[in-house]
């Protein structure tokens, strides 16, 4: 597991803490941002395996990330989360190729379930 | 009666005036020209008797035995005129008339047939019944004459008060549907002006039946529909702002529900790994979301049940002074060179001087919030007498807001501040103000600064409402 990039995009800093928190102890390197900017430039600077982004925030929105990272750099895993899951946002997502997609209050376990899967898809077809 | 019907019963009415004046003076001319003609016969007929009488003269004077067949003569002639323009006399005089002069014209014819030269007796019947034919055509001839006169007379005094009575029908009728028309025309606009400015209360219901009674009560209904469409429009975005309202809630109660449970969450699996100020942090963290939590829970009541205002007749000077006390400290922090531009002898409001003062609070933050140090901020107050309204305006040099969202900015839930804004503080704000029957307007230009400003209805009862003075600061 150790060497996984994860970046970690939601203007609620404590959510970016959390999974920081939690996932940096079991071999992953965590990023975190506030905006979908500064994350951009990382982006362009290093390779990353795993994006998490909220829907909704200011400026450039959870779903504009999506499309830029699947655009961009198509081998990175994208993770939704949002506090305010519609059918329409989700399918809207899915169109999009989201590799996840949470409603808030997230389970941290299933969040890193659903990274582990992605990032091990031979082990999760055995399992 | 309708407009169209006046005006053709006022024509009807002047071309029957004209039409009579004409009649009459019609007539009077022809009554003039057959006494005129008849004038003229009597005066054949005068000048015939007296060459008879002349020969009559003769015979009885010089004995001339010639002067009997010439006034014989004479009679025929007389005859023959009388016959020839017997309609016409007849018209001038009438029968009687006719019959008396044909009946003295017999006598003289028959006293002639007796006449002898130097018998005294017939010489005076004859000479008797000569003088009164010649004064019967003299007083007829007298009395058609003044006849004529006095129909001339006449005429000519109905022709001016016929004239007189169309002028002053003419002026008086125009005038009476003029005034009328301008009257109608008068409530139009003021029922237009009414429905421009949207105050629909006002117009009295219509009474009258004319065309410009048909085009107010048309107007009307116009805007009895468009206060219907007013009602639905608003219903229909008072539901919107609900649904707004709602996804808001969800989202904005959302984020520190998460963040609650996801500290939760690490709390637990990572306890062992987390030492003891860790666990303290955690739960300190876990308290200011909950915090969060309340703080909308809060907005939200206030905006679900607004407090009655406590309205009270208040000078808006000393609003803005109280509420700049309150806020003086955090301008000092923020480095904000604040500028009062406070007018004097302004009409007093009547507000709730507790929420108004929230109001104006919320914008000197908000106005802080996006001003950096060294920018300025300006309060000012004003009366506009056109709106007949008291203006307050807060304007900060700061970031502005971008075209785009100025339009949601008084929506629930919408914010700049990211996460330490509940998005609520303009809607309540503006939901305050709305209820003082007062306005709050925003222009704002990205990078050069924003402008609130809130007009506030003046105090009505101007008897009681005292002078406001600006105190110091």
């Amino acid at each position: 597991m150790s060497g996984f990039r994860v970046i970690v995009i939601d203007d609620e800093r404590i959510v970016g803490q959390m999974i920081k928190a939690s996932m940096e102890p079991d071999g992953y390197n965590v990023e975190t941002f506030l905006n979908a900017e500064p994350a951009f430039a990382r982006l362009r600077e290093e390779k990353f395996d795993v994006v998490i982004t909220d829907l909704k925030m200011k400026g450039i929105d959870g779903m504009d990330v999506l499309r830029t990272i699947k655009t961009a750099y198509p081998e990175v895993k994208v993770i939704m989360i949002t506090a305010f899951a519609s059918l329409d946002s989700a399918v809207e997502a899915m169109k999009s190729k989201v590799d996840g997609f949470f409603a808030k209050p997230v389970k941290i376990k299933d969040l890193k379930e659903c990274i582990y899967k992605l990032l091990n898809p031979v082990d999760a077809g055995a399992a | 009666m309708k407009l169209v019907h006046k005006i053709m019963l006022a024509n009807f009415i002047n071309i029957l005036l004209i039409a009579l004046t004409g009649f009459f003076a019609y007539r009077s001319h022809d009554q003039v020209l057959t006494k005129l003609r008849f004038v003229e016969i009597a005066n054949d007929l005068n000048s015939s008797f007296l060459e008879m009488r002349l020969a009559e003269k003769n015979f009885f004077l010089y004995g001339d035995k010639s002067a009997l067949p010439e006034i014989e003569i004479k009679i025929g002639v007389v005859s023959d005129t009388i016959e020839e323009s017997r309609a016409n006399i007849l018209r001038a005089i009438g029968q009687p008339k006719i019959e008396q002069l044909e009946s003295g014209l017999a006598n003289y014819r028959q006293a002639l047939k007796d006449a002898k030269v130097g018998d005294l007796a017939v010489q005076a019947k004859v000479r008797e019944a000569g003088q009164k034919l010649g004064e019967f055509t003299n007083y007829i001839t007298v009395s058609e004459r003044s006849e004529v006169n006095r129909i001339i007379a006449g005429s000519r005094k109905g022709l001016f008060f016929s004239l007189v009575c169309i002028l002053l029908s003419a002026v008086g009728i125009t005038h009476l549907m003029s005034s009328r028309v301008l009257k109608s025309l008068k409530r139009i606009e003021k029922v237009t002006f009414f429905i421009s400015e949207g105050d629909f209360s006002k117009i009295e219901p219509n009474t009258s039946t004319d065309e410009c009674g048909l085009a107010i009560s048309a107007l009307i209904s116009m805007a009895q529909e468009l206060r219907n469409r007013e009602e639905q429009v608003l219903e229909a975005r008072k539901l919107a702002s609900i649904g707004i309202l709602i996804a808001g809630v969800a989202h904005e109660v959302g984020n520190p529900l998460n963040n609650i449970s996801m500290m939760a969450q690490n709390f637990i699996d990572l306890y062992d790994n987390l030492g003891r100020d860790d666990h303290i942090e955690y739960m300190k963290r876990i308290e200011e979301e909950t915090e969060r939590i309340q703080r909308i829970v809060k907005d939200l009541l206030d905006f679900a049940r607004p407090k009655k205002p406590d309205l009270m007749e208040t000078c808006i000077n000393n609003v803005v002074n109280k509420s700049m006390r309150l806020v003086q400290n955090m301008i000092y922090i923020c480095n904000i060179e604040a500028e009062l531009d406070l007018k004097n002898d302004l009409p007093s409001v009547y507000i709730d001087e507790h929420q108004v003062q929230g109001v104006l609070i919320n914008l000197l933050t908000n106005a802080l919030h996006a001003s950096s140090p060294g920018d300025r901020l300006r309060i000012s107050t004003g009366f506009n007498r056109i709106t007949n309204r008291i203006e307050v305006e807060v304007e900060d040099s700061g970031k502005g807001i971008a075209p785009e969202m100025l339009p949601h900015i008084f929506d629930p839930f919408f914010t700049t501040k990211g996460a330490s804004g509940t998005g609520l503080g303009l809607f309540v704000s503006y939901g305050i103000i709305k209820n003082h029957k007062g306005e709050m307007k925003v222009r704002s230009e990205l990078g050069a600064g924003t402008c609130f400003t809130i007009e506030l209805p003046v105090y009505r009862q101007t008897e009681r409402s005292e002078q406001c003075l600006v105190s110091g600061l």
